[in-house]
C-alpha cells in the first residue's frame, strides 16, 4: 500500500506551492506587472523609441490629470466588471474566454432594447432610467443565455470550453456586425452603426465632466464585486461552486451536480459579462457598432482576474491597474508614435508571469527576498 | 542459499528525508544472490521510499548502494537498469494505449534504420516467455488496456528481464491479485530464484512474506528493526516488530439482531464510463443493526455498486429501495437528505478538498442542511462549530479545526471523514474500503465507530477487500466477482481460503480447470488507483 | 492493427466525419444548392491550400499534446511567425524588390524565431510548470499585441504591403493529369511539403522510438522515466516543434499562400491556431487524420469563395463564420476524444 507513497508527498508539497498566501500572491502579482512593463519598455527602447518617455507618459496618460483618470477609471469600470464575470468562471475551474463574446452580445441586446422601445416610454429622466434598467436586463439575459451555450456543450458533450468560447467570440462579433451593418444602420449612413440613443439616456456626470464615464457605472462595478463576493463566500450557491473548481469529484460527492455546475457557472459568468456590455452601451458609446472595433476588454479581463488570483475583491485594484495601463496606452500611442498594441503585448506578458508563479519563487529564494518556504 | 559472499545488492545505513520528515533513518539490507528478501512493515514504514532510492528515483541523503560489490550511485532509474536492477511498481508502469511489445521495448528498442525493429522484439520477448514459462507471448500486439491485472504484472517482470534485470524489486505485487493470482505469481518468483536472480519483495501481508521469503526485514518508522530468517520467526514475531506492540484484535460481540429493511436492491445493473456493464444484476438487502460486508478483489463492480447505490452513477436496470421508498432515480443529493452516509474509497479525491480547511470540509455534503446553510446562506459559524465538534469526537490529529485537510495524515482524513458522516444520524451507511490507508490505531477507531452505529440501529454496507476486515466486522458477507455476487456466507464459519476461491470466481468445492483462465483475467479489472496514503511518513 | 481494429478505435472520428457529411448533404438539399458547381477543381485546390496552414499547426501540436503539453499557445505563435514571415521578407530585401530567395528567406525566418520563442515557452511550463492553459492564452494576446505593435514599428501600419507569394511548382507532364494534376503537381511546395510532413509525422508516431517516447510521455510519464528517458526532454523538444510549425503554418498564411501580413483586428490568423486544435483532436491525435480534418476545416472556409463564385448571395461576415460553426458543430458531435492521460501535468523526476 506504499506504492506512491513518497510522490503523495511531494504533490502535496507542490500542492502548497500552488495554492499560495495572499501575500505572495500580492507579490507574485506585482512582480509580474513590473516585469511585464519593463520588458515593454525594452522592446520600446528596442524600437527606437525613448523607453523613459515611454514610461513617465504611460503614467501620465493614466492618472496625469483629470480627464485623464476619468479615462482611467471609465476603463476600470469595464475592466473590473467583466473581470468579476472571468472570476465567478475560473473560480470554480471554468475557463470562460468568451467573455468578450458575450459582452458583445450583451450590448447588442442593450442596444436593441433601448432603440426599439424608445418610441413606445416618455422621454425625459423617467423613460431614461427605464430604457436603461430595461437595456441593462436584457444585456444580462443574453449575455448569460450567450454563455450558458458553451456551458450545455460542455457540460453534455464534453466540448472543451476554451475553444468553444473562442469560437463563439468570432460568431458574436461577426453576427452582430452582420445585423448592425445590414438591420439596423440608418439609411444613407456609411459607417456600420446604430442611431444615437435618445440623448436623456445617459448615466449622470457626477465628479468628472465626462461623456463616456460616470461615477454611477463605477458604483455599478463595485457593487456587482461586492454582490459577486457574497455570492462566492457566504452562499450554498458560491461554495458548490467554488468546490466544484477546487476537486470536481468531491463537489459531486457532496451532491452538487457537476454538469449542472458548469452550466450554472458559465450563464452566471456571462450574465456578469453581458452587465459589462449595457454599460460599454449605455455609458461609453450611446449607440452600437461593429464590434470588430470595440476595445478587447473581455480578454483583457482575463489578465485581471488572474492577477487577482480569481478573488473578485482583487479585481478591484487589478482592474484600476489595468484600467491606467490602458488608459496610459491609447495616451502614447497619440503623443509618442509608440502604437497602442503595445499595451495588448504588455498585457499578454503579465499573464503570462501570473501564470509562472514558481518563476518568481525561484527569483526570491535566489535573492533571498521572497522568504523561504518549506 | 547461495555460496557466494558477494550479495546481489547491500544498501548501507541508506538514509532518506522529505522536508523535515525523515522516510528513511539509516537502513540496512543485504540481498543474498538467487534468493528472495522480503521487506515488510506498515504504511508509511519507508519501505517504498527504499526502494525508490535503490532504483534510483530518489538521490539518498546518506548511506551507500552496492550492487554485485561494487558501490554505485544511482542518478536516474537508468543507471539502475544499467546496473541490472529492475522494478515492479505497484501502480504498473505501463503505458495503456501502447501494446505488450511497444511496452516492453520502451526506452530499450532495437532500432534498424531509425525504425523499431518490432520483429526482433518479439523474438527477445518470445525467448524470454519460453525460458521463464510464462504467457506474456499471447498477448504481444494486444494494448495493455485490454488485459487483466495478473497479466499486466508479468508484461512489468518481462520489461525488467528484457533490460537484463538481475535483481528485481517487487512493490507490493499482491495487492491487486486474488490468492489465486497470488499463488501463480509466487510460482514465477520461485521460477525467477532458480535461474540466478535475486529478488526483493515488498509486502505488509506476512503469511506472504513468511511462504516465499528466504530473509525478512522489518521496516518501522523509516529505521530498520531487524532481519530475520524466514525459516527461524514466526508470524507474530514479526507483527511485533512491525507495530512496536501486540496488535490486538477483540472487538466486541454481536449484541443486537437486524430489524428492518433498510437498502434493499433488486436486479442492479450498473455500467462503467466506457459503457461496460460493470454490476451485472446485484440483488442484495441490508437491515437495520446490521453490518453487510461485500468482498472482492477491487475492480469486479464493486465501485460501481456503491456509486449507484450512494447516487454518483445511475443504474441501467434494477431497482434500489431505501427505507421503504424507490430511490432508483434519486440523486445523489436526494439520498444525502433522505439519511445515507458514504465513507469514500478516494477520502483524498472524493471526501475531502484538500486545500480546504477542516472547517469548510465540513460543510461537504451539508450544503442542505440546517443550521449550517439556512434560505441559501451559510453560517459559517455553526459549520466552524460542527468541525470542532467532529474533532474533538473523532479524535483527529492536530486537533485544530483550521488545518488544510491536506496536510493531515491518512488516518486522520479518515476519521475526519467518518466523523462527518456519522454526525449526520444517517438510517445507512455505506462504508467503502473505509481503514485502506490507515494507520492500526485509526482502523481500531474506525472499526469501533462501525459497531456502534450498527448497534444503534443503522444500516452498515461495508465493502473491503481486506478479507479479515470484512470478516471482523460483518454480519452477513456477499462475495463479488466480474459484477456478481458469486456467493453469500456467514463470516463466522467461512474460511479465508473458501472467501479467497469465491473471490476468484470459483465455488469452494469445485475449482476445476475451467475457471483458471479466468481467474487470472477478470476482464474489466482496473488498477487500484485510490491508494494515496503516504510512504513519506504522512503517518505521523 | 487491422482495419477492422483501427475502425473501432476511431469511431468517434468516422462517425463525426460521416455525420458532418450527411450533415452538408442535408444543407445542401434544404437550400438547393448546385453542389456540382461548387466542387471544382478549383475548389479542391483552394481547400488544400486553405487546409495547409492549419494542418501544419494540428500536426506541432498534436505531437506537443502527445507528450503531454497543451500547447494552447498555437494561434499565438501562428500571429508570430506571419509577421516574422514578411518582416524577415521586408527587411532581406532591402525594402525593395522581393525574390523568392528573399521569401525562402521569411520562411526560414519565421521557423526559428518562433521556435525560439517556444523555448521561452516550453522552460516556463515544463521547467516552471506554468499553467499550460492560461500560458498559452497568453500567447495569443501577446502574438495579437507584439505583431501588429512590430508591424507597426516596421511599416507605420498594423499590415504589411501587399508582398508576392511563393511560386507554385509545376511538375511537367504530371501537371497535365487531370484534377490530381492541378491539385498537386501545380501547387505551391509548401502545400506539397505540408502533405509530406504529415506522412513523416505519422511514421515518426507510430513507427520509431521516439515517437513511442512521445506517445509515453502523454500518457503515463512515469514509465518513460523508469525506462530511463527523459520525460521533460522529449516535451521539451515536442513543444519547439509545435512552435516551430504553427511558425511555418503562419509563414504560409503571410507570404506562402498569402500577400502579406495583415494586423487589423484578430489579425489574419483569425483563429486558425484554434481550428488547429480542434483539427487534431477530430483526427484523434493521428497526423493523417489531422490533416483530414484540416481539409474539411479549409474547404469550409473556402465556400465563401465558392458561393460567390456560383452566385449564392450570403454575405460574407455570415459565410466568414462557417469555419468557426464547423468547429462548434464537430467539437459537440464528435465530442469525446481520448485526451493523453498525463496532458497539464508537469512532470517531476524528485523533490
Amino acid at each position: 500500500m506504499s506504492g506512491n507513497g513518497a510522490r503523495a508527498v511531494l504533490d502535496r508539497t507542490a500542492d502548497r506551492m500552488v495554492h499560495a498566501t495572499a501575500v505572495e500572491r500580492l507579490a507574485i502579482a506585482v512582480a509580474s506587472t513590473l516585469l511585464a512593463l519593463a520588458l515593454g519598455a525594452v522592446v520600446v527602447a528596442a524600437s527606437g523609441y525613448d523607453a523613459v518617455e515611454f514610461v513617465s507618459s504611460l503614467a501620465y496618460g493614466a492618472f496625469g490629470s483629470k480627464s485623464n483618470v476619468a479615462f482611467t477609471l471609465r476603463q476600470s469600470t469595464m475592466l473590473i466588471i467583466a473581470g468579476v464575470a472571468v472570476a465567478v468562471a475560473f473560480r470554480a475551474g471554468v475557463f470562460n474566454i468568451g467573455v468578450q463574446g458575450q459582452f458583445v452580445v450583451g450590448g447588442f441586446a442593450t442596444s436593441v432594447t433601448i432603440l426599439f422601445l424608445a418610441p413606445y416610454l416618455p422621454t425625459g429622466t423617467v423613460g431614461g432610467v427605464l430604457l436603461i434598467v430595461f437595456g441593462t436586463i436584457a444585456a444580462i439575459l443574453a449575455g448569460g443565455a450567450y454563455a450558458a451555450l458553451p456551458g450545455l456543450m460542455k457540460a453534455y458533450a464534453d466540448a472543451n470550453e476554451v475553444i468553444t468560447t473562442i469560437m463563439l467570440n468570432f460568431i458574436a462579433s461577426g453576427v452582430v456586425f452582420y445585423l448592425v451593418d445590414s438591420q439596423l444602420r440608418p439609411s444613407g449612413a456609411a459607417a456600420p452603426n446604430t442611431e444615437q440613443f435618445p440623448d436623456y439616456v445617459e448615466l449622470p456626470s457626477l465628479v468628472f465632466d465626462s461623456s463616456s464615464f460616470s461615477v454611477v457605472g463605477l458604483g455599478v462595478a463595485l457593487a456587482t464585486v461586492i454582490v459577486v463576493a457574497v455570492v462566492m463566500s457566504r452562499t450554498r450557491f458560491g461554495y458548490d461552486l467554488v468546490t466544484s473548481g477546487y476537486q470536481e469529484s468531491a463537489a459531486a460527492y457532496s451532491g452538487v451536480d457537476p454538469k449542472r455546475t458548469v452550466v450554472t457557472t458559465m450563464t452566471f459568468s456571462g450574465m456578469v459579462a453581458g452587465l459589462t456590455g449595457a454599460m460599454f452601451a449605455i455609458m461609453i458609446l450611446g449607440y452600437y457598432s461593429d464590434p470588430a472595433t470595440f476595445p478587447r476588454f473581455g480578454f483583457d479581463a482575463i489578465a485581471v482576474s488572474l492577477l487577482a488570483a480569481n478573488n473578485p475583491l482583487g479585481v478591484v485594484p487589478a482592474g484600476i491597474l489595468f484600467g491606467g495601463l490602458d488608459a496610459g496606452g491609447q495616451y502614447i500611442g497619440f503623443t509618442l508614435d509608440v502604437p497602442s498594441e503595445l499595451v495588448d503585448g504588455v498585457v499578454g506578458l503579465v499573464v503570462l508571469f501570473v501564470a509562472t508563479p514558481e518563476l518568481f519563487r525561484m527569483a526570491g529564494r535566489r535573492t533571498g527576498l521572497g522568504g523561504d518556504r518549506k | 542459499m547461495s555460496d557466494t559472499q558477494v550479495p546481489a545488492v547491500d544498501l548501507d545505513g541508506i538514509t532518506k528525508r522529505f522536508g523535515d520528515v525523515v522516510a528513511n533513518d539509516g537502513v540496512d539490507l543485504s540481498l543474498e544472490k538467487g534468493s528472495v528478501h522480503a521487506l515488510v512493515g506498515e504504511n508509511g514504514a519507508g519501505k517504498t521510499t527504499l526502494m525508490s532510492v535503490l532504483y534510483g528515483l530518489y538521490e539518498p541523503d546518506g548511506g551507500t548502494i552496492s550492487v554485485d560489490g561494487e558501490p554505485r550511485e544511482f542518478d536516474s532509474p537508468r543507471d539502475a537498469i544499467d546496473a541490472g536492477v529492475g522494478m515492479i511498481h505497484q501502480h504498473f508502469q505501463l503505458v495503456d494505449t501502447m501494446t505488450v511489445v511497444q511496452n516492453v521495448v520502451l526506452g530499450h528498442e532495437p532500432a534498424e534504420r531509425g525504425l523499431v525493429d518490432e520483429g526482433s522484439a518479439r523474438r527477445d520477448i518470445e525467448e524470454i516467455c519460453a525460458t521463464y514459462g510464462f504467457d506474456v507471448d499471447e498477448h504481444l500486439d494486444t494494448r495493455v488496456e485490454d488485459l487483466g491485472v495478473g497479466v499486466q504484472q508479468r508484461v512489468e517482470i518481462v520489461k525488467s528481464l528484457y533490460r537484463g534485470a538481475d535483481v528485481l524489486v517487487l512493490d507490493e505485487p499482491t495487492a491487486v491479485l486474488t490468492p489465486q493470482e497470488v499463488e501463480g505469481l509466487f510460482d514465477v518468483m520461485t521460477e525467477l530464484t532458480e535461474r540466478g536472480r535475486s529478488l526483493i519483495f515488498i509486502t505488509h501481508k506476512l503469511d506472504e512474506a513468511l511462504a516465499v521469503a528466504d530473509h525478512i526485514t522489518v521496516l518501522r518508522d523509516g529505521e530498520s528493526v531487524g532481519t530475520v530468517e524466514a525459516s527461524e520467526t514466526t508470524r507474530e514475531e514479526l507483527a511485533r516488530m512491525m507495530v512496536g506492540r501486540d496488535v490486538l484484535f477483540d472487538y466486541p460481540a454481536r449484541e443486537t439482531s437486524p430489524g428492518a429493511v433498510t437498502l434493499g436492491v433488486d436486479d442492479l445493473r450498473v455500467e462503467d464510463d466506457r459503457g461496460l456493464e460493470q454490476v451485472g444484476g446485484v440483488d442484495l438487502e441490508v437491515r437495520e443493526g446490521e453490518v453487510f460486508g461485500v468482498a472482492g478483489v477491487d475492480g469486479n463492480g464493486q465501485a460501481e455498486l456503491v456509486e449507484a447505490l450512494t447516487g454518483l452513477r445511475s443504474a441501467e436496470s434494477g431497482t434500489v429501495t431505501f427505507d421503504g421508498r424507490d430511490v432508483t432515480d434519486a440523486s445523489r443529493r436526494e439520498r444525502i437528505d433522505a439519511g445515507i452516509a458514504y465513507v469514500p474509497e478516494d477520502r483524498q479525491e472524493e471526501g475531502l478538498v484538500q486545500d480546504y480547511d477542516l472547517v469548510r470540509n465540513a460543510l461537504l455534503g451539508n450544503q442542505t442542511v440546517a443550521p449550517y446553510v439556512e434560505n441559501g446562506f451559510v453560517d459559517w459559524g455553526a459549520v466552524r462549530t460542527h468541525a470542532e465538534d467532529i474533532v474533538e469526537q473523532y479524535d483527529v490529529q492536530p486537533p485544530n479545526a483550521e488545518a488544510e485537510a491536506g496536510s493531515l495524515s491518512g488516518g486522520n482524513q479518515q476519521k475526519f471523514v467518518v466523523g462527518r458522516e456519522l454526525e449526520h444520524q444517517p438510517d445507512l451507511v455505506v462504508a467503502s474500503h473505509p481503514t485502506r490507508g490507515v494507520d492500526i490505531g485509526s482502523i481500531e477507531f474506525i472499526h469501533e465507530r462501525l459497531f456502534e452505529m450498527r448497534d444503534a440501529g443503522m444500516a452498515v454496507l461495508l465493502v473491503s477487500s481486506k478479507l479479515d476486515e470484512v470478516q471482523k466486522l460483518s454480519d452477513r458477507i456477499a462475495v463479488m466477482y466480474e459484477g456478481e455476487f458469486v456467493g453469500m456466507v456467514d463470516p463466522d464459519e467461512v474460511t479465508e481460503e473458501e472467501l479467497g476461491l469465491l473471490m476468484a470466481g470459483r465455488s469452494p468445492d469445485s475449482g476445476g480447470a475451467s475457471a483458471e483462465a479466468s481467474a487470472d483475467a477478470p476482464p474489466e479489472s482496473v488498477v487500484d488507483d485510490g491508494e494515496s496514503t503516504s510512504d513519506g511518513g504522512v503517518e505521523s | 492493427m487491422s482495419v477492422g481494429d483501427y475502425a473501432a478505435r476511431n469511431r468517434t472520428a468516422i462517425g463525426g466525419g460521416a455525420i458532418a457529411v450527411v450533415l452538408l448533404a442535408v444543407v445542401a438539399a434544404v437550400f438547393d444548392l448546385p453542389v456540382g458547381e461548387l466542387l471544382t477543381v478549383g475548389m479542391a485546390e483552394r481547400s488544400l491550400r486553405a487546409a495547409t496552414p492549419i494542418a501544419l499547426a494540428a500536426i506541432g501540436g498534436l505531437y506537443a499534446e502527445k507528450s503531454g503539453v497543451f500547447n494552447i499557445g498555437l494561434e499565438g505563435f501562428m500571429i508570430l511567425g506571419a509577421l516574422t514571415a514578411a518582416a524577415g521578407t521586408w527587411i532581406v530585401s532591402g525594402e525593395g524588390s522581393i525574390t523568392q530567395v528573399d521569401l525562402w528567406f521569411g520562411v526560414l525566418a519565421a521557423i526559428v524565431v518562433c521556435a525560439l520563442l517556444t523555448v521561452i515557452f516550453a522552460v516556463l511550463t515544463i521547467r516552471y510548470e506554468a499553467d499550460q492553459i492560461v500560458a498559452g492564452l497568453a500567447v495569443w494576446f501577446i502574438g495579437l499585441g507584439f505583431g501588429p505593435f512590430t508591424a507597426t514599428v516596421i511599416w507605420g501600419g498594423v499590415s504589411s504591403p501587399s508582398l508576392p507569394n511563393i511560386d507554385n511548382v509545376t511538375v511537367p507532364l504530371l501537371a497535365e493529369i487531370p484534377v490530381l494534376g492541378r491539385v498537386l503537381f501545380d501547387a505551391s511546395p509548401l502545400v506539397l511539403f505540408t502533405i509530406l510532413i504529415t506522412a513523416v509525422a505519422w511514421v515518426v508516431l507510430y513507427r520509431t522510438r521516439y515517437g513511442y517516447w512521445v506517445q509515453a510521455a502523454g500518457e503515463n510519464p512515469e514509465a518513460l522515466d523508469t525506462a530511463g528517458v527523459d520525460v521533460n526532454r522529449v516535451r521539451y523538444a515536442t513543444v519547439i516543434f509545435s512552435g516551430a510549425m504553427a511558425g511555418l503554418a503562419g509563414a504560409v498564411l503571410s507570404i506562402g499562400i498569402g500577400s502579406g501580413f495583415t494586423g487589423t483586428g484578430v489579425t489574419m490568423v483569425d483563429g486558425r491556431g484554434w481550428i488547429a486544435i480542434v483539427a487534431y483532436l477530430f483526427g484523434n491525435y493521428n497526423p493523417v487524420g489531422a490533416f483530414a480534418a484540416s481539409l474539411l476545416f479549409g474547404a469550409t472556409d473556402m465556400l465563401q469563395v465558392q458561393f460567390q463564385t456560383v452566385g449564392i448571395s450570403l454575405p460574407g461576415s455570415i459565410v466568414g463564420l462557417f469555419p468557426y460553426a464547423a468547429v462548434l458543430v464537430v467539437l459537440t458531435l464528435v465530442g469525446y476524444t481520448r485526451v493523453p492521460a498525463a496532458v497539464g501535468e508537469p512532470y517531476d523526476t524528485e523533490e
